[in-house]
């Protein structure tokens, strides 16, 4: 490759950093950065002159409004990683703390009480067995025979510390002597660590993991590879992935490509001992090499490319340091470059084995605090890059020590930022041997190997998180380069395009400068498809907005081109093991197009990706069959876990005498009538409707409410905003006169409790079984649609999982709450009316325990498994608490 | 309060900003326009202390929209332009700067250089030391300008000569360019940097005017100045003239040895190593052995045909004249556990048959040279060769055979 005759120019100076700066949001716009003449070999009447930025490049589109789905969910539940919320202190306190002190404080003391709790034996096991006989928890009086007068009443304390948990994030804290007091008794023999070392370790594993949280870069390089078909055979590609609850199996997948990839076969699987932090690949003589880093392993495979045969694996390394690192040799078959964060660097070869090139725990060009190295390859397949935040340097394998110059620094010679760092470097070598690319949070650069430290390009990519993923495609000749570059936690993908040297037009040959051309483009996120699906119940919703806000693990692409079609696949990788794909079109030079449909406005469920196209056969889009198929088989493989924790049981007795809570002399005559026949029902194992006077008829539908002579406010209200004159409505409404909405409301109060006991009831018992249908009828299709023609009230009761007994369990126990929360009750007990609400409120808490339905056996049911998700479960079930107060 | 009217105004400061920002992402160049003209606000309560403050902001996207929106024309451009030098004076010359950039790349020789004279003459209070170098920029590009004007002029010139005219004004016109590009070319030149177009005009400039110690001394300044970065072009511009000069041999080949310690896979290595093999010293011919194999290291020269050709002539005379097959074998000591399966695998001799017969040929002859006659590459070439019948590849087979003892030597 010839070195361009000319470059753009630009200043030269050595040193740290001037610039300050940081993150700029709109840095890498309106640019041209310098131009340089086009051709001077012919005479001209004018020059031409070119920009290094800003050139026109080719013009691709989405295909599809989202990325779709490319291979199933794999079976077993997803673990979500920890979040921010998940070890940082919340509370008022601390919030006032942070004020004065900038900075995130750690919630150490929950996750030691977490340590305590989930690991009691190995928290206190010697000492628990020895001093169980003489602590006494239970509530009665402790009677002193003197044969156990050792045993001391721990139920106090026991409370003290409840009461503690309760009153959490509350600024007046006072601390309870009595745990003060046991706590300074103990602290040195109750626990099986002592307390300083667990505590040390945990503060170190918090820190650790807190650091991850703001910047994890042991996905640096992503575990996702794509093994193109063979040149010239039939297109059937590889995806080499990680899958599994621990991301710890090897996928290779096969895969078609079609208008939208499909997979062929069953994958090859390999387990691995580790979470797979990298897959690597490069293809040389006509074969492929995969290498995958884990923590403290590293293999290597070899993959025919012919598909369909299996891959094989050659060789495995195990290091007692992390590896930070892997890279594939694109020159020679079997050479790999492994890295670890003790600051060594290691060409491997398969045949010959490891040798180390270099170990330096210090960074190269100043001081970094990171352990985080990296290594690549070169032009020439002895000489090896390998960099750190500080920068790049190249080494002669044949005589590392002697041999090697600087390639990139962050200092005055590239033009950097002050605190910027080196995040990811790659080889670009597929596109133009002699060229590199370098990323840091700030910019990109390609830099040339004959031409060290002065990048031939820099640009500010003003991505919100640091591009830790890079895939190169390389372009014809006469075509641009496209370099996808790829963020974990926000999912950003951005695609550039450029010339590593363009011909100058009238230079008589001589190649020019590298240009970045075309403006760069953002393509769609996996979590860009949340908002065309259809729409979900709130905590279906939470659930897949979870799944598919997923940090990204991984990146890779293919450009297909078919005749005068081209195309660009584009794989992503999240950490919750999904890989989605969306397809680009080469569209030739054109008028702009119309102003393409403004994406923010389409409405959930309404979006382009499920609307049918008018040439697909079946009447839907391939990609919404896809996005159903997926929603099913997620729904399918996220069950319910086993429930550990009880809902929690809180005595009432502090809260209320004994008095209070004593009812009046007997039931109500209703509510006698009432447990008769529950307790009738439970015998039977019969339906619980069976009691429930009104159930008999059907419930009236929205449309009869509107017949009705004098409706509700309420229904009034719900009728007009249906009916979309709800404004309408409101006029009339305030036009009311004061008496009369006075009378109405004490008409409306009076008939409100008559009516409360057991109307209130079946509210929340339709509602329950709502729940139920809806749930069901999700994860048989996609898209819920609940048209208002369908009322999804007591007309599903027939339907087999709406009928069985099991789900009326809530019901039931809401039965004596909702007796015992009316006001009038409380009333009646001699609850003062200041206590009232407490208690409605306490009560109502209680009352959330058992929320949803349990799943009936065998049946297609739905649940998910995210513990937080409870309480959204359980307000779906029970929309009881708050009566609407029209008007006021 | 007003501490809260400032906190949301900045907040919808920034959701604005990042709603522009996606469209610009995704090319919506109507949608961003539109959400600029609200953008525009945020100058009038511009609390922000941040390095790149609103009117840098309008200043970007502006320009970017503006390249890009189907309905933009270059006066309306020019106009916006107009309007960002003047809010702000820090970075009034870098507008000007990019101002001049689209201007030159949309062919308005003209307009961009009575924009480059207008920044020149502007003047604000003490200059910053980034100003500083925009301001050289400036002059620079003003006299890279002023050098196609002269390049014109003397063109026209030249052809009036063949016709026998000769015209004082113009020729006067053309000095007075001469010379105002001379001075401003000059004074950029002397700062650390990649001055490449630069120092190609200057040196054109003063070769024209047969000032050749002057451009010497420049193109020498450019490529052994350690202040400046290693740039492979300052010694290819050195070698160039050089050569144009007419230098002995001896001259250019230093040239050529210091481009080849910093870049030993330039293109320039090819003439290097033919200059090389035709030297009669024993020391010169050894160094191009070592040139064209240190080149063909690279992965951008693997399938080079003229630098294989060379190895394999000269490796060729060596086995011939059997003196100096040490050579090779000092040279093949360090590649001979990559090079078979980096340039001689079987894969490598399948394609470059069906890609190159000759690239492939001339491989052969230094793979069975070096490997010996039962090397896989030379074995599938020559096979394939000799079935099709090419009398080449006949005598490549007879040779290999009747020289394979050297292959003994060379890898004993």
């Amino acid at each position: 490759m010839e070195f361009p005759a000319a470059l753009f120019p630009s200043y030269f100076g050595v040193g740290p950093p001037q610039e300050e700066g940081g993150p700029a949001p709109v840095a890498g716009w309106g640019e041209h950065g310098q131009v340089l003449e086009g051709g001077p070999g012919r005479r001209q009447v004018q020059p031409v002159f070119v920009p290094r930025r800003g050139a026109m490049g080719e013009r691709w589109e989405a295909a599809d409004a989202a990325a779709v789905p490319v291979l199933l969910p794999s079976a077993g539940c997803w673990i979500p990683s920890p979040a921010p919320q998940d070890i940082l202190y919340r509370s008022s306190l601390c919030r006032k703390l942070r004020a004065s002190k900038p900075g995130s404080t750690l919630d150490f003391t929950r996750q030691l009480g977490h340590f305590f709790v989930d690991h009691p034996e190995d928290a206190f096991g010697s000492l628990g067995r020895l001093l169980h006989k003489n602590f006494y928890l239970g509530n009665s009086k402790l009677k002193v025979i003197v044969s156990r007068n050792s045993t001391i009443r721990m139920t106090a304390l026991v409370e003290d510390i409840d009461r503690l948990e309760a009153r959490r994030g509350c600024p007046r804290q006072h601390l309870a002597s009595r745990l003060r007091w046991f706590s300074h008794l103990c602290r040195d023999w109750l626990f099986e660590v002592p307390l300083g070392l667990l505590a040390d370790c945990l503060h170190e594993e918090l820190m650790q993991q807190w650091s991850n949280l703001l910047f994890d870069d042991s996905l640096t390089g992503g575990a996702l590879a794509w093994l193109p078909p063979e040149d010239g055979g039939t297109p059937v590609g590889c995806l080499v992935h990680p899958g599994g609850q621990a991301m710890n199996h090897l996928y290779f997948q096969d895969v078609v490509l079609e208008e939208l990839p499909r997979t062929r076969g069953s994958p090859a699987q390999f387990e691995l001992s580790g979470r797979v932090q990298q897959v690597a690949a490069a293809r040389v003589d006509g074969q492929d090499f995969v290498g995958v880093r884990s923590d403290y392993h590293c293999g290597v495979w070899r993959v025919p490319c012919k598909r369909g045969a299996a891959p094989t694996p050659l060789q495995v390394i195990r290091t007692n340091v992390p590896a930070s690192c892997l890279t594939v040799s694109p020159h020679l078959p079997g050479e790999l470059s492994v890295c670890t964060q003790s600051g060594t660097v290691y060409l491997w070869s398969v045949e010959t084995g490891l040798q180390q090139l270099r170990h330096d725990p210090q960074t190269m060009f100043f001081r970094d605090h990171s352990p985080w190295r990296w290594s690549d390859f070169t032009a020439h397949p002895r000489v090896l890059s390998c960099a750190d935040r500080t920068g790049l340097q190249c080494l002669d394998a044949r005589a590392p020590k002697r041999c090697h110059f600087d390639l990139f620094k962050v200092g005055e010679e590239a033009g950097c930022q002050q605190g910027e760092r080196v995040v990811l470097p790659m080889y670009l070598g597929r596109a133009h041997p002699s060229q590199y690319l370098v990323t840091t949070q700030f910019s990109v650069y390609v830099l040339d190997e004959r031409l060290p430290l002065v990048p031939v390009l820099k640009w500010a990519h003003m991505m919100k998180a640091p591009p830790l993923f890079a895939h190169l495609m390389p372009g014809k000749p006469g075509r641009s380069h496209k370099v996808l570059l790829g963020a974990s936690r926000t999912q950003e993908l951005l695609l550039l395009q450029y010339w590593d040297s363009f011909w100058g037009v009238s230079s008589g040959g001589s190649q020019s400068a590298c240009q970045l051309v075309g403006t760069p483009q953002k393509l769609h996120s996996i979590a860009g498809c949340l908002e065309h699906l259809p729409t979900q119940l709130p905590h279906r919703h939470h659930l897949l907005q979870q799944r598919l806000t997923a940090p990204a693990a991984g990146l890779a692409a293919t450009l297909q081109e078919d005749g005068p079609h081209k195309s660009m696949l584009i794989f992503q990788l999240s950490e919750a093991g999904d890989v989605f794909c969306q397809r680009l079109t080469h569209k030739a030079a054109q008028p702009p197009a119309p102003p393409s449909r403004d994406e923010a406005t389409t409405a959930p469920g309404s979006s382009p990706l499920f609307e049918a196209p008018v040439s697909s056969p079946q009447g839907l889009g391939a990609a919404a069959l896809r996005y159903r198929r997926w929603l099913r088989a997620l729904s399918r493989t996220c069950r319910e876990p086993p429930r550990h924790t009880w809902p929690p049981s809180l005595s009432q007795r502090r809260l209320f005498t004994r008095r209070d809570l004593e009812g009046p002399a007997g039931p109500s005559s209703l509510q006698r009538q009432m447990r008769q026949q529950l307790r009738q029902t439970m015998e039977e194992g019969g339906r619980i409707q069976r009691w429930e006077p009104l159930a008999l008829q059907p419930p009236p539908l929205p449309q009869t409410l509107e017949m009705e002579g004098n409706p509700d406010p309420l229904s009034a209200r719900l009728t007009a905003a249906w009916a979309g004159d709800w404004e309408q409505w409101w006029e009339e409404r305030t036009s009311f006169s004061v008496a009369q909405r006075q009378r109405a409301l004490r008409e409306r109060r009076r008939r409100q409790k008559r009516a409360r006991g057991h109307r209130s009831l079946s509210a929340s018992f339709t509602s329950s079984l709502t729940y139920q249908s809806e749930l069901s009828e999700l994860s048989d299709a996609g898209p819920p649609l609940l048209s208002p023609s369908h009322p999804p009230t007591l007309s599903q009761e027939g339907s087999p999982p709406a009928s069985s007994p099991l789900i009326h369990s809530p019901a039931t126990s809401a039965a004596p709450d909702e007796a015992l929360l009316s006001s009038q009750n409380l009333r009646c007990q001699g609850i003062p009316k200041e206590r009232r609400k407490t208690l409605r409120d306490y009560l109502s808490l209680w009352a959330e325990g058992p929320p949803e339905p349990p799943e009936p056996l065998g049946s297609q049911a739905s649940q998910l498994c995210i513990p937080s998700s409870q309480s959204q479960l359980s307000s779906a079930s029970q929309p009881r608490r708050k009566r609407p107060r029209m008007g006021f | 309060s007003s501490n809260e009217h400032k906190l949301n105004f900045k907040k919808s400061k920034e959701a604005c900003l990042s709603y522009i920002q996606d469209a610009l992402l995704q090319k919506q160049w109507e949608r961003a326009a539109e959400f600029l003209t609200y953008y525009v606000e945020s100058l009038e309560k511009d609390y922000s202390r941040e390095n790149i403050g609103p009117s840098e902001m309008i200043w970007r996207i502006g320009t970017e929209i503006l390249w890009h929106h189907s309905q933009s024309s270059l006066k309306e451009f020019n106009c916006f332009m107009e309007q960002m030098k003047t809010l702000g004076v820090k970075r009034y010359l870098k507008v000007c700067l990019e101002h001049v950039f689209h201007l030159l790349c949309n062919g308005q020789i003209n307009e961009a250089y009575q924009n480059l004279t207008l920044a020149e003459s502007w003047r604000f209070g003490e200059q910053t030391a980034i100003q500083d170098k925009e301001m050289k920029l400036i002059q620079a590009y003003r006299g890279l300008l002023d050098y196609y004007s002269w390049s014109k002029q003397k063109n026209i010139l030249l052809e009036h000569s063949e016709d026998g005219f000769s015209d004082l004004a113009a020729e006067r016109e053309m000095h007075g360019y001469f010379r105002k590009a001379a001075v401003n070319l000059k004074e950029i030149i002397k700062i650390p940097g990649v001055w490449d177009i630069f120092v190609k005009c200057y040196v054109d400039l003063l070769e024209f005017y047969g000032d050749h110690n002057e451009a010497r001394q420049v193109l020498n300044e450019y490529a052994y100045n350690s202040k400046f970065p290693a740039n492979p072009n300052a010694h290819v511009y050195l070698y160039q003239f050089l050569k144009r000069q007419g230098e002995s041999k001896k001259s250019l080949l230093s040239a050529l040895k210091i481009l080849h310690d910093i870049v030993p896979s330039h293109e320039l290595m090819i003439d290097f190593n033919t200059m090389l093999q035709k030297s009669k010293k024993r020391k010169k011919r050894r160094l191009g052995l070592e040139v064209i194999f240190a080149a063909l290291d690279y992965a951008g020269w693997k399938e080079n045909p003229k630098a294989w050709s060379c190895l394999a002539r000269q490796v060729k005379q060596i086995v011939i004249s059997e003196k100096h097959l040490d050579w090779i074998k000092q040279e093949w000591n360090s590649r001979k556990d990559w090079w078979p399966a980096f340039h001689f695998s079987r894969y490598l001799a399948k394609r470059n048959w069906q890609e190159n017969k000759s690239l492939s040929y001339e491989k052969a002859l230094v793979a069975g040279i070096l490997l010996g006659k039962g090397c896989k590459y030379f074995k599938y070439v020559s096979h394939q060769g000799c079935k099709a019948q090419l009398k080449r590849f006949r005598m490549l087979k007879k040779f290999v055979n009747r020289h394979n003892p050297v292959y003994l030597r060379i890898s004993g």
